[in-house]
């Protein structure tokens, strides 16, 4: 390194901050210089392929010959298109269960291992372990628990006598629960450890004074614990429901989509339709579609839950 | 600690942005030195394919002699699974750098020569007087609009996989395989039995694939003169009364007298089969080493025949040649396909992958060593191809033939409704492939 040393702009409660300063404008130059690469990797990996896809989004494209402009036939297909009504459906159910459910479960198992009990360094563990591992590599080994022949679980569960002929995942009844299940064992362990700093960070003597008013265990968490949660509430609800709506990993590996396309998600018919039917223009049209889905949905959700933010 | 200037700082940055820039460049180019001619005069043609299972050896032996026989074609293969290689193929042939050569199901062509990026191969055969060996029906199978694109690669003919120790057990002559449907029925529900009377059968007597798999069905469709679509490919059968029936016969049996577990894919029907929890299976010769591995007692007999005689399915691997290969290295490729199917090759194939030959004219003494194969190869007459020459294969069976048949198995619905709704939405495919 050579000594040619000017200072690098140095934190900024150390220096009187001044409007318009040349301070603040070194300042924000190194913010963006800091940034910059972020900037360039999200650029060109998810900004580029997004507009692109907008683009294709209005065209016939089968990636081997040129893109052919429809305008807006591709959405204007949409509604009439029955796989794609099913896949939206199955994508909205799919969501609607297992948003509230992890959530739910990521909040009491929270509550739960906050306390003192035995093993809780091993009952965290075993909650957050599933978040490390890859999904469509547990989903192998679900698929495996769940196997009608060889199943440990299809084992235990036949057992106490709940027998399924098909086994879960080729029953048209079944796999979509199955698929469900699987994705919530998988990411509940994230939204608990969220809900766990939340309530490591509630001053132990709002209890204290709780107590003193005569507010114990359900009362003390209805009136104190799940409102000062509220921001940890609305940023775990935010991001398990975004990422419930792109559910994919797990039904393309456990069911491919079946029985009979009962488990088809959005971005499963996006994958269909692109790779197996080589309508990339079509499949672009859906992913913008889900876009805005999850853009309205998160919108929706941080409107509703702003009026509930709290600060202590 | 060294502190930086403000200048160096912002070298560091833009060099970081240009290294993640840069990387995404140098694999390219890494990629487009792929199947460049290497010096000394050599052609390398690249050369794609999804033989990953028991066969691979064969394959790749069999591209080492080719290599070794000769200096001016160099075959680089590279063998990946099927499910891979077709999600590979699509991307990297749009990229300007997919293989040279590859070997796909026939099926599959007709999805890829409509779309203009396989090379007509109507010239291998009129320059190759020895292709005339070939068989017919495979040579048939990867045509379409009237060209041939591809060159068989393998071929075989499904049969019945029975086993033999179950016959027995189940007081059936082991050495008797079912002849006709009636016989094939009848087995089926001996075969099948549920011991601690749960309702769910601990032993199957048919293990019988509905999705993800070589076409099974399709056979029994066949078998009463029905069909999915016309041999000409151009009209829908799934609405004809002897589809229905037959559909209806043999689903049936499965719903409600629970022969053959319902929504299994082809790998789980092997397994079935594998796990000796199944007494009978329709497959191809690729199973033979797994089910010996197993210790399977099994025998082969052709798929027991029904009213409208005996039938079974015939399918083929088939070599093509990629539209934007240079002349040089597609007079290479035909060369290595020449070799591939002369008879000497051919013969060794057949040994070490239990495929009966592409070739009509080897003898049962020279495939003695291996004695199933005579059984795959003695039906190639009776043998239909699945969905031969339609440009939307895959779009049929998977989005209209399978899911109809899947309800139809769960019950939601009769045959005569569900297939006469599938015939619609089949048809309607097929016309606007036209």
């Amino acid at each position: 390194m050579t000594t040619e040393a000017k200072s690098l702009p140095t934190p900024i409660p150390a220096r009187p901050r001044r409007r318009g300063g040349r301070v603040r404008r070194q300042q924000k130059r190194a913010a963006w210089l800091f940034m910059l690469p972020s900037i360039a990797v999200l650029g060109v990996f998810v900004v580029y392929p997004m507009s692109q896809a907008l683009y294709l989004s209005f065209t016939r494209y089968d990636v081997l010959n040129p893109a052919v402009w429809l305008g807006l036939k591709n959405y204007t297909d949409l509604p009439g298109d029955p796989a794609f009504t099913n896949a939206l459906a199955n994508t909205l159910y799919y969501a609607a269960v297992t948003t509230p459910l992890s959530v739910g479960l990521a909040l009491a198992l929270a509550v739960m291992l906050n306390q003192r009990i035995p093993w809780r360094a091993l009952g965290r563990t075993a909650v957050f372990l599933p978040v490390v591992l890859g999904l469509a590599i547990v989903a192998i080994a679900w698929s495996f628990l769940l196997d009608p022949d060889i199943g440990l679980l299809s084992y235990w569960l036949g057992n106490i006598g709940l027998t399924s002929n098909q086994g879960w995942l080729r029953d048209p009844n079944l796999a979509m629960p199955a698929v469900m299940l699987v994705g919530i064992w998988k990411n509940v362990g994230f939204y608990m450890v969220i809900y766990l700093a939340g309530l490591q960070s509630i001053p132990k003597d709002l209890y204290e004074a709780a107590r003193i008013d005569g507010a114990k265990g359900w009362q003390a968490f209805r009136h104190l614990t799940w409102p000062l949660l509220a921001n940890q509430t609305m940023l775990v609800t935010i991001l398990c429901a975004t990422a419930t709506l792109q559910a994919f990993d797990q039904i393309y590996v456990m069911t491919r989509g079946g029985p009979y396309f009962k488990t088809e998600t959005l971005v499963m018919l996006i994958y269909r339709q692109g790779f197996s039917e080589f309508r990339f223009g079509y499949a672009a049209a859906i992913s913008w579609v889900l876009v805005l889905l999850i853009l309205i949905l998160s919108l929706g959700q941080l409107v509703y839950f702003r009026r509930r933010a709290v600060t202590y | 600690m060294t502190r930086f200037s403000r200048r160096q700082f912002t070298a560091m940055a833009l060099g970081v942005a240009l290294g993640v820039t840069g990387c995404a460049g140098q694999g390219a180019s890494k990629n487009a030195s792929d199947g460049q001619s290497t010096g000394g005069g050599a052609v390398e043609m690249s050369f794609w394919n999804g033989f990953t299972g028991p066969d691979r050896a064969t394959v790749e032996a069999l591209v080492k002699q080719f290599n070794q026989s000769q200096k001016k074609v160099q075959v680089k293969m590279e063998i990946s699974p099927w499910d891979v290689f077709f999600q590979k193929l699509l991307p990297s042939i749009s990229a300007g750098k997919g293989p040279d050569l590859m070997g796909m199901d026939a099926a599959q062509l007709p999805q890829y020569a409509s779309r203009g990026v396989l090379r007509p191969l109507d010239d291998y055969y009129s320059k190759n007087a020895d292709s005339k060996n070939l068989i017919p029906a495979a040579v048939d199978a990867a045509k379409w609009d009237g060209k041939s694109y591809g060159v068989p690669m393998n071929f075989t003919t499904l049969e019945l996989y029975w086993n033999k120790d179950m016959f027995k057990a189940a007081g059936l002559d082991p050495n008797k395989p079912p002849a006709n449907w009636d016989e094939f029925a009848s087995m089926a529900t001996k075969l099948t039995k549920d011991t601690n009377g749960d309702g769910k059968p601990e032993q199957y007597g048919l293990s019988i694939a509905d999705h993800a798999t070589i076409a099974m069905w399709p056979i029994l469709l066949w078998g009463n003169g029905g069909g999915v679509v016309s041999e000409d490919g151009k009209t829908s059968l799934l609405g004809d009364p002897k589809t229905i029936a037959a559909a209806d016969k043999w689903a049936t049996l499965v719903r409600d007298g629970h022969v053959s577990p319902v929504g299994l894919g082809g790998a789980d029907a092997d397994k079935l089969f594998q796990s000796k929890k199944a007494a009978m299976e329709i497959v191809g010769p690729w199973m033979t080493t797994g089910f010996k591995d197993a210790g399977i007692d099994f025998g082969l007999a052709p798929v027991p025949a029904g009213p409208a005689g005996p039938v079974t399915l015939g399918t083929s691997v088939a070599f093509a040649v990629n539209a934007k290969t240079s002349d040089a290295k597609a007079n290479a490729a035909q060369q290595f396909i020449a070799f591939w199917n002369q008879k000497d090759s051919q013969t060794s194939w057949a040994l070490g992958s239990g495929f009966p030959p592409n070739r009509t004219d080897i003898s049962a003494q020279d495939l003695a060593k291996n004695p199933f194969i005579a059984a795959f190869g003695e039906h190639a007459d009776s043998a239909k191809f699945y969905l031969k020459n339609v440009k939307d294969f895959s779009k049929i069976n998977d989005t209209v033939f399978e899911p109809a048949l899947q309800k139809l198995l769960n019950g939601k619905g009769s045959a005569s409704d569900l297939f006469g709704k599938a015939s619609k939405d089949a048809q309607a495919i097929l016309g606007q492939s036209k």
